[in-house]
């Protein structure tokens, strides 16, 4: 049989993961917060373009409104709830929740609860051979490639990233050390949600928008965090790969359910077998 | 018998409750007392034993599913006995929380937030899992489950009306109460506040960690099965939502509303917030869901010990007492 749609397929769900799991990892990594609303960010970010298009507004403008509408959300969110909840990090996962149902009634109630669409900007399909596939899921593949490749950029090679590694090893040094600890939390949560908005916005053309899709990205998201190891920034590739490719891959074989549960119940083993992560060293 | 007291309170305004309301109310109330069993096993393990379990369900899931299918004669027409169905309940709802806490807690073990996200994850699997098990219903469930049947040996007393439902759910939700808020009065409590709190230091007392984790939640895990099985008998119905992912995060709610490390508050927080729910969702419709997950973001937030443990311990100290 041919391997190589399901591989692409694959690549192309593996990398959305990733950019859903590297919001969540940054906010998971640096202040310890569990942010369970991050599935609904994403879900308003594809929401944003919901928007958009019925008030005819260009693709790209979308794509530009989506990040800063959310990251504007993001800055609501930390200043009026994650803010007064940093240390008491498994309080987060509950006001968060409650954040989570609150934000999905709020589009209930705006949208109704159906799913709605979104047409593709573009309609093209790319061909290489006798083997052809669409234009714009391969450009959301080169863009995710890009967003990944700049948060890390962000994270491992600037002043900002520096600042932030130090906050996160040792969050009570880097304070004296003259560090705006709480500044760069903000900074931080902000760039987390603006990511999940544009993924959200992204691929919101290739999946059916609808009030509860945000769930199904939150739990795979966290697992390939937990899968990968929340230490390291990489360890999100490593558990997005393995947590993304092995459901993708599996529902060529076998029904997307079984699927899902094979790879809950393995990552759910990984995670108990290798608490660190795959990558994640001796403590 | 001192902190018994307000319960027997609590449990004489339930019982005269009847003379006020009507057959619906009744019925409504033998639900709200099953949620507010089920919030106190929650309780148990989380505000007392600081095991934080997004699944709670899974537990009422086991209970209710295994009362279903003993009862309607689907593992052997014999076994159709109320007595012996709901202790096969309440023991495969302990024995899958033996299990799964063994993998769970063992060794290094899990905790924390990775805990609850693992925890979301098996009640999402199970669900999945129910939805899909043909011989179990499949996504549509179990039907016609037969009421709990008091009788013993020849004679047979099925429970079809609201008033007896209510009365028998009420002295079996009263008497399990009464049994945790004495056990927790106990040594064993004095262990969970430790465990809670020191882990290492109980560790080093020469105390198994492991040993008490496992108890508190396989006997919560029993509770909330016990809750399962009486939830199908009155319901007459079990589906894959009873052991899933939308549940379990409800209880979550009902006991950090109320108060997760005071029993009552728990058992409140359930009953009041079902109330609510069904009261405030015709003046406010949908808004109502969107009211519930503000209000629980602001219980989080400010008031961290519960929107009715709050209150209740301000009257306890007034008044003197433990509730």
């Amino acid at each position: 049989m041919d391997l190589l749609l399901p591989l692409i397929d694959a690549l192309s769900y593996i990398l959305i993961l990733v950019l859903i799991a590297l919001g969540l990892m940054i906010v998971f990594g640096m202040m310890g917060v569990i942010n369970m609303a991050h599935g609904e960010l994403f879900m308003i970010g594809a929401y944003v373009m919901v928007v958009c298009q019925s008030a005819g507004l260009p693709f790209l403008v979308g794509l530009l409104l989506a990040p800063l509408i959310v990251g504007l959300l993001g800055l609501l969110i930390e200043m009026l709830l994650i803010r007064h909840i940093y240390l008491r990090p498994l309080d987060t996962i509950l006001a968060t929740w409650g954040l989570s149902i609150a934000l999905k009634q709020g589009i209930v109630l705006i949208f109704g609860p159906e799913s709605q669409s979104i047409a593709s900007p573009i309609n093209e399909m790319i061909t290489i051979g006798d083997f052809s596939y669409p234009l714009y899921r391969t450009l959301v593949m080169l863009a995710a490639i890009l967003l990944i490749g700049g948060t890390f950029w962000l994270f491992l090679k600037t002043d900002f990233g520096l600042q932030a590694r130090a906050v996160i090893a040792r969050p009570d040094t880097a304070a004296t050390l003259g560090i705006n600890t709480r500044q760069l939390y903000r900074s931080s949560f902000v760039i987390g949600t603006a990511l999940a908005g544009l993924a959200g916005a992204l691929v919101a053309p290739t999946i059916s928008v609808d009030p509860q899709m945000g769930l199904g990205y939150l739990i795979p998201g966290f697992l390939s965090i937990l899968v990968g190891g929340a230490g390291p920034l990489a360890g999100v590739l490593v558990g997005g790969s393995a947590v993304g490719g092995a459901n993708s891959l599996l529902t060529v074989w076998i029904s997307p359910v079984a699927a899902q549960i094979a790879v809950f119940i393995m990552a759910i083993l990984v995670i108990r077998l290798r608490p660190e992560g795959i990558l994640g060293g001796r403590k | 018998m001192r902190p018994l007291v307000p319960l027997l309170i609590l449990a004489v305004l339930f019982a005269i409750a009847p003379l006020f309301v009507g057959s619906y109310w009744v019925s409504q109330l033998s639900y709200y007392l099953i949620y507010g069993l089920l919030a106190l096993s929650l309780s148990l393990v989380w505000g007392y034993g600081g095991i934080l379990c997004f699944g709670q369900a899974i537990f009422f899931g086991i209970g209710g599913y295994v009362m279903a299918a003993m009862t309607k004669g689907m593992i052997s027409p014999f076994l159709i006995n109320s007595y012996l169905s709901l202790f096969c309940s309440v023991f495969a709802a302990s024995l899958f929380a033996v299990i799964l806490g063994y993998f769970l807690f063992a060794g290094k073990g899990i905790n924390g937030p990775y805990l609850a996200i693992v925890t979301l994850a098996i009640a999402i699997v199970l669900e999945r899992l129910m939805s899909n098990w043909y011989a179990m219903g499949g996504y549509n469930g179990l039907l016609d489950i037969p009421p709990l049947n008091l009788g013993l040996f020849w004679f047979d007393y099925e429970l079809w009306d609201s008033l007896p439902i209510f009365y028998t759910l009420l002295i079996t939700v009263f008497v399990i109460f009464a049994g945790i808020t004495l056990l927790l009065k106990s040594s064993y409590g004095t262990l969970l506040t430790a465990l809670k709190t020191h882990p290492e230091r109980l560790a080093f007392f020469g105390f198994s960690v492991l040993q008490i984790r496992l108890s508190v939640f396989a006997l919560s895990a029993a509770i909330a099965g016990l809750s399962g099985a009486l939830f199908v008998t009155v319901d007459g119905f079990a589906s894959p939502t009873l052991i899933g992912f939308t549940l379990s995060t409800e209880i979550l709610i009902w006991v950090a509303i109320g108060g997760k490390e005071m029993l009552m508050a728990a058992f409140l927080g359930a009953i009041l917030t079902r109330f609510a729910e069904n009261w405030l969702s015709e003046i406010f419709g949908d808004y109502w869901i969107l009211l519930l997950g503000i209000l629980f973001m602001i219980s989080v937030v400010l008031l961290p010990k519960g929107l009715i443990a709050t209150p209740l311990a301000a009257l306890e100290r007034k008044l003197g007492v433990r509730l």
